[in-house]
């Protein structure tokens, strides 16, 4: 707990200063996805990592959050500061239905729902023209007067520090133990008095609100939206992201994050190999790392027995 | 006996029946648990004790028959809802959190004393951080008495069978139940573990909770804790009374070793 903190804290710091010593404006863009992937793999996580359920619909609060954000800036004019928390909303609500359907499945059979309702939105997307301008995508969007990479760089982190200090309240909270409860055994979470369908769905809807605002920003900053947002690629990277970092933990998904956002852009010249090796490193952590690069971290530490620091009840007391 | 009749049972089950398909499970199956009460329910292999335990606790709904439960009717509620109202039951099966501490896991129960609005998660206030700290404090305590303190900050799988069972009860305690239910909480200790687990239970009541009721196969345990034993056999109720004379029933003794030789 005050281990992750400290380490969350360091990570912030070193991020509020990087923007003063990297000029280069292609490696702010890098920074910049960075960021945008850490709030997208910091929701997943909630989802993923702490109710237990894996879902494969993800996107389908990106792209909810994005269009919203689009819309509310081509029709209505309004600045970034407007939409993007809007798009948190709206994706939080899309997450409120979804999840009332959907967290009443659990294991594969969630799975392969979720994922259809990204594939419908992204249908909706395609084919609603008159809204969404099917597979023309909305051009244009404003960006609120943020022209240097630098301001963008901000806005983003300020979205994932929001993102991470919401996480780590509710990690760390009564309800977050619920839900681990529920993702460690349904039956005992039953029999303490947790309510596995609330306390699944407290987690989706915030996980949802997250993956709104993240698509939000990226509308303004791409400055276009199209249906490729629903798409099951971008899916797949957050997977990976908080696969290789490590589900369940806070510092997990924002290495992930960075080294699957550097990675993609390096192996950019293999393209055709790019998934390939994507698809070998999955497999290899699924393999050797089943918690990631952070759950490893973690067991070197016991390893060398040094005291993890734990929730113990003597050190809460100081908190 | 009578005196305790006069007063309101905590628990009433009423002619509950389950059937799976053609399968009668228990059939018109009454008893009751007075406040104070350690009740026993044994019977051999089959005999539907944990599909009473199901029926009790919401996790089956009965084909008839009422629960009520501090005088509500209970038989239709989730058991979560059941849980909230105090009635907490242990697994029959080992049932913990494997992968999070012994601390974690008995702070976890502690659910329903930390429930808090979604404001309050994001933003703690004086309240939550109290109460936080109240069942920091409390988990530790029902850890210690448990005899659990050594292993505090021990991942759960790594425990034996006998600090597992010792978990499970910590774990339901966390809840603070009025009732208790444990579902063969001594399967697997040795019959040395399973006498300090006896003493251990007898001390729960009037301290921790108002009433227990242990299901279980050892024999000793059941009649050296138990104010009333209550036998199930295919699914009926065979026999209830005082330990000593349950054992002394001639049907009980007939369930379990046969009928004697003419």
């Amino acid at each position: 707990m005050t281990l992750e903190r400290n380490t969350l804290l360091v990570a912030l710091v070193g991020a509020l200063l990087l923007p003063f010593a990297v000029t280069d404006q292609y490696l702010l863009h890098l920074a910049v996805m960075a960021l945008f992937y850490v709030v997208l793999a910091t929701s997943l996580n909630l989802v993923v990592g702490y109710v237990g359920e894996f879902s494969l619909g993800h996107t389908a609060f990106l792209g909810t959050g994005a269009y919203t954000a689009a819309l509310l800036s081509t029709h209505a004019g309004l600045p970034l500061w407007i939409t993007v928390p809007v798009a948190g909303l709206v994706a939080a609500a899309f997450g409120f239905a979804i999840g009332a359907i959907t967290l009443r499945l659990q294991g594969p059979y969630f799975v392969i729902v979720t994922l259809a309702f990204a594939e419908v939105l992204r249908l909706v997307a395609n084919n609603w023209i008159a809204v969404t301008n099917g597979p023309m995508g909305l051009a244009g969007i404003g960006q609120s007067g943020l022209t240097d990479k630098r301001e963008f760089y901000f806005v983003i982190l300020a979205l994932a520090a929001l993102a991470l200090y919401l996480s780590y309240r509710f990690v760390y909270s009564n309800a977050g133990r619920a839900a681990v409860a529920v993702r460690e055994n349904r039956y005992v979470a039953q029999s303490i008095g947790v309510d596995p369908f609330g306390a699944a769905m407290q987690a989706f809807v915030l996980g949802a609100f997250m993956a709104g605002l993240a698509g939000g920003f990226y509308a303004h900053y791409i400055s276009f939206v199209g249906p490729e947002v629903f798409q099951f690629a971008f899916m797949a990277t957050i997977i990976i992201m908080v696969l290789m970092g490590g589900k369940g933990t806070l510092v997990g998904p924002i290495v992930g994050a960075v080294i699957v956002t550097l990675l993609e852009e390096y192996l950019r010249e293999v393209q055709e190999l790019r998934l390939t090796l994507f698809g070998l490193i999955v497999m290899a952590i699924v393999l050797f790392l089943p918690n990631g690069l952070m759950g490893f971290v973690a067991r070197r530490r016991e390893q060398h027995g040094s005291t993890i620091l734990r929730n113990t009840p003597a050190e809460e007391k100081t908190v | 006996m009578n005196a305790l009749h006069d007063a309101e049972p905590l628990l009433r089950a009423d002619n509950l029946t389950m059937r799976f398909g053609g399968l009668t499970a228990v059939r018109d199956f009454s008893f009751e648990i007075m406040p104070g009460e350690i009740v026993g329910l044994i019977g051999p292999n089959g005999a539907g004790k944990t599909t009473c335990f199901n029926m009790l606790t919401g996790f089956y709904t009965p084909t008839e028959g009422r629960v009520r439960f501090k005088g509500v009717d209970i038989t239709n509620r989730k058991p979560f809802a059941i849980a909230r109202m105090g009635l907490v039951r242990s697994f029959q099966k080992t049932n913990v959190m494997k992968r999070l501490t012994v601390f974690e896991n008995v702070l976890t129960g502690h659910y329903l004393d930390g429930r808090q609005s979604l404001l309050e998660t994001f933003l703690p206030g004086e309240r939550v951080r109290r109460a936080e700290r109240a069942a920091r404090d409390s988990a530790a305590t029902i850890i210690e008495m448990m005899g659990l303190g050594r292993r505090m900050n021990a991942p759960a799988h790594l425990l034996s069978c006998g600090e597992l069972r010792l978990l499970e009860v910590a774990v339901a305690l966390a809840a603070k139940p009025t009732l208790l239910m444990l579902d063969e909480p001594a399967a697997g200790l040795n019959s040395h573990e399973a006498a300090g687990f006896g003493e251990t239970l007898r001390t729960l009541v009037g301290r921790y909770v108002q009433s227990l009721l242990v299901v279980e196969h050892n024999m000793g345990l059941v009649m050296s804790v138990s104010d009333r034993v209550v036998v199930l056999n295919f699914g009926q109720k065979l026999a209830e009374g005082r330990p000593h004379e349950v054992q002394a029933n001639p049907d009980v003794v007939e369930a379990y070793l046969g009928k004697a030789a003419a």
